[in-house]
């Protein structure tokens, strides 16, 4: 045996990770209580009102901006030719990337049986179907006629009008759709246990009805879990290429065209990437504040936000290799218009949109490889709102540089937003936040019945270590 | 100590075996060497690049091991770090290739054939022979400097049982794996992207990357397999380390799907002249059928195998799985180099076999040299009571 001292046995304490993933004291009643008394029994915090009044307010201003829109048209927009790809396109890559965080905590992180991702799966997969919903917008309002909308499926009709299979445009359609529809299909699953707690637990007639007829006549007998278990798991196998191919897609909009800062391999894995990291650094932008709000910190607790904050980390790198690829390739490559877009990028008249963007994706980020800032709430909460401001600064950029000088100086110009498209851009931001808002007023924002199933496996895990030798001998 | 086991025979058996293996092979290969050069240094490239992507395979496996530490990553620590310490041997490797070979190999280094070539003239700041050596070092230095502290403390590890060397062990895990993957992406421009060097394409460095620790896995479920038959291994490899270690396979081959689909697809759908030859050249007579069995053996048939539960965790079909992705790794790395050279056709030549199975014959010798000198288990981090119990 060799000699171990006893400051040793105090650094393994060292080891251990940022606290536990549910905080002490907690019973599976006591779970139960405390997730479904949010919706049911206790007060609706204050924050909530004042969060939803504004959220709602921006809502308003979309109506008024699509409602000007579709009696005006595009036009109203700053798009033109060079840049007839405008916030339209920023703000739906935007979206759907944010919402791969809810698809990948849900079906990869199942999969991979990574337990930290009940507390935040629930509130997470409905982050992605309103994302969903305001990235679907936006195609449809760039549309021009967005009542023809239909015309970008295939089907029968009597005109001969039938999609471009070639373009990735199309592949969108298909890939979004599928993304919603199995988003939803995958959330929905997941509540039904909960909705039947909360019809059993609901006091007011309407509630108990509406839960009721929800949970679809859940009892919890065997049968059920079993079928419950295996539809999830069925799920999660579907949805995980989702995870890669929605946002594959998505940059193929672009890599597939020839023009320069598009056309580029590493597109792929680097949108996904950088999905996942918007999408994180979302779940932190809105988690921070609802623990708060509804004080949910023994569920949503530190450890879980010290692995986001590195799952953030991590995709940020990848992110940050992608931009870092791409410039040395442009140089490499030889091809003078991949050089000048570069420059253009760096040095041009969007410059500072570039600069803001590497300050935001890649330097700032690099705080969180310090455990004291992913463990500082209100520091993590502000590196995440400034990653997302990064990502939307990234689409910005290699939407607009690219487009606005590409071939031929004699066709270059400047894109300029006006306000209606900020007034769209805000107005998503507001329909966003004030569903995310109604869904954690009515609906559990947490997984009750996985929470116990965690709760379980702690106690397990805390037995289990009790009763084994040390991996430190005498300790 | 009693400990001349069955473990200690075999890896002696191994030992001895490769090392013999290897002579001959290096030998004969280097026969080759007076017959025809450029064919020999071709051979040879393609030998130091497969071995060394299980060297540095092991290396990166590693550092993703100490920062997810899964139940998997425990029985195959030490497999990693042997694997790891092959380093200097694939620097010695290197050196003939980087001193006498590179005139044979890369087109920008003929002096007059850059001076009539406007892109490889715009190319000659980075690729240069000067700053190619300068970089070669720095990737080896890098590469060996993480290899040395990982191993070093968790070998200081089962010696002193401080567990706060797992601390340190994650702490370079962090930052070594980006190191990794940056090196790599520059030495996977350097030594097999600038064998044809107008072309470019920005995955590059991500595909291969993939691929080593793809091919790391194929051959870690090989060894393991073997190993495991013996104590202690046997006592704690169940097949639920398959499992994991077959997933794990899966996710890299799926994950090279992916890349390659999506680098070929972007480059087809662009049709530039700058970029397009470089498939044509893979794609045309005999290469022809190369690349369609990739499309087959790497993803597909494999794809599928690994799907059903039983292959990962039934070891002798999760081993034959792993031996034919071995044998891909080799084709599609033969696929993206021998190509440069022989647009036309496949040129299957007997130093091609010589020099890959001399080069692995001695890399063999000193893996099993390392495993044996250390105990198979690391039995003192403090994660790994937990993991093996969890199996």
């Amino acid at each position: 045996m060799s000699s171990v001292t006893p400051d040793a046995v105090n650094k393994s304490k060292a080891l251990e990770p940022v606290g536990p993933l549910i905080g002490p004291g907690h019973t599976f009643g006591s779970v139960t209580d405390k997730i479904s008394g949010a919706v049911l029994t206790r007060r609706t915090p204050l924050g909530w009102f004042v969060v939803f009044g504004v959220a709602f307010t921006l809502v308003m201003i979309l109506m008024l901006a699509v409602a000007y829109l579709f009696s005006i048209g595009v036009g109203i927009w700053g798009i033109n030719i060079p840049v007839g790809w405008g916030f339209a396109i920023i703000n739906f890559v935007w979206w759907i990337g944010i919402g791969h965080a809810g698809t990948l905590i849900s079906a990869i992180l199942l999969l991979l049986r990574q337990e930290w991702r009940t507390s935040i799966s629930r509130f997470a997969e409905a982050m992605t179907l309103f994302a969903v919903a305001c990235a679907g917008l936006f195609p449809l309002l760039h549309m021009g006629r967005p009542w023809l909308f239909y015309w970008l499926l295939p089907y029968p009709s009597t005109m001969g009008v039938w999609p471009q299979f070639r373009s990735p445009l199309v592949w969108d359609v298909f890939a979004i759709s599928t993304y919603g529809t199995v988003s939803l299909l995958f959330w929905y699953v997941g509540l039904i246990p909960d909705l039947a707690t909360m019809r059993d637990r609901a006091k007011a007639r309407l509630a108990q009805i509406i839960y009721g007829v929800l949970a679809m006549g859940w009892r919890g007998s065997a049968v059920h879990w079993h079928r419950y278990e295996t539809a999830s798991l069925l799920l999660a196998g579907l949805a995980t290429p989702l995870v890669v191919s929605v946002h594959s897609i998505v940059s193929f909009d672009f890599a597939v065209s020839i023009v320069p800062g598009w056309h580029t391999t590493i597109f792929p894995p680097y949108f996904v990437a950088g999905a996942i990291y918007s999408g994180f650094a979302m779940v932190l932008t809105l988690a921070i504040p609802i623990r708060k709000m509804y004080k949910m910190e023994d569920l949503i607790t530190l450890r879980h936000l010290d692995t986001m904050a590195k799952v953030m980390l991590a995709t940020g790198l990848i992110v940050a290799y992608g931009y870092m690829m791409e410039a040395f390739m442009a140089w490499y490559s030889g091809d003078p218009y991949e050089q000048y877009m570069t420059w253009n990028r760096m040095t041009g008249p969007y410059a500072p949109t570039y600069w803001a963007l590497i300050l935001c994706n890649v330097l700032i980020p690099q705080l969180l490889w310090s455990r004291r800032v992913r463990t500082h709430v209100p520091l993590l909460f502000v590196i995440a709102l400034i990653v997302n401001v990064g990502m939307w600064l990234e689409r910005f950029v290699i939407v607009i540089t690219s487009l606005h000088r590409d071939f031929l100086p004699s066709s270059w110009g400047m894109y300029y937003p006006t306000i209606w498209d900020w007034a769209t851009y805000f107005g998503t931001i507001g329909l966003f936040l004030a569903l995310m808002f109604l869904f954690i007023r009515v609906l559990p924002m947490i997984s009750i019945f996985e929470t116990r199933h965690t709760l379980a496996r702690e106690k397990e895990r805390a037995a289990l270590r009790g009763a084994l030798p040390s991996a430190v001998p005498g300790d | 100590m009693n400990q001349l086991t069955s473990l200690h025979l075999t890896l002696n058996r191994i030992e001895r075996r490769s090392l013999l293996v290897g002579v001959v092979g290096l030998v004969l290969g280097g026969a080759g060497f007076f017959l025809d050069r450029s064919q020999f240094f071709q051979s040879y490239l393609l030998a130091a690049l497969f071995w060394l992507s299980i060297t540095l395979g092991c290396l990166a496996i590693l550092m993703l091991h100490h920062l997810v530490s899964g139940r998997w990553g425990f029985v195959i620590q030490r497999l990693l770090e042997s694997g790891a310490r092959t380093l200097p041997v694939m620097a010695i490797f290197f050196l003939p290739l980087l001193a006498f070979g590179l005139h044979d190999l890369y087109e920008w280094t003929h002096k007059d054939v850059v001076g009539q070539d406007e892109l490889l003239r715009h190319k000659s700041p980075y690729l240069n022979v000067t700053f190619f050596w300068a970089r070669a070092v720095l990737y080896f230095v890098i590469w060996f400097a993480l290899a040395h502290v990982l191993t070093k403390w968790s070998w200081e590890q089962d010696r002193t049982g401080d567990p706060w060397l797992t601390r340190r062990l994650q702490a370079v895990s962090g930052p070594g794996l980006v190191l990794y993957v940056l090196t790599m992406s520059f030495a996977a421009i350097d030594w097999i992207m600038s064998l044809e060097p107008h072309w470019f394409s920005t995955i590059y460095g991500f595909l291969i990357v993939v691929g080593q620790a793809l091919t790391t896995f194929a051959f870690l479920i090989i060894i393991l397999a073997v190993l495991a038959r013996h104590q202690p291994l046997a006592e704690v490899v169940s097949r639920s380390h398959f499992h994991d270690l077959g997933n794990l396979m899966l996710a890299f081959i799926v994950l090279w799907a992916y890349m390659s689909f999506a680098q070929f697809l972007l480059i087809w759908s662009g049709n530039l002249p700058e970029e397009i030859p470089w498939y044509l050249h893979r794609i045309k007579g005999s290469w022809q059928a190369v690349a369609i069995s990739l499309m087959l053996f790497h993803f597909a048939v494999p794809f599928f195998l690994l799907l059903f539960r039983r292959t990962k965790r039934e070891v002798r079909m999760l081993v034959a799985v792993a031996g034919l992705m071995i044998i891909m790794r080799l084709i599609d790395l033969f696929w993206l180099v021998v190509p440069a050279f022989q647009p036309t056709g496949i040129p299957i030549h007997w130093t091609h076999v010589a020099i890959l199975v001399g080069m692995g014959g001695i890399w063999m010798t000193v893996f099993a040299g390392q495993l044996k000198a250390r105990s198979m288990i690391p039995v003192h981090d403090p994660r790994v009571q937990e993991a093996l119990h969890h199996a």
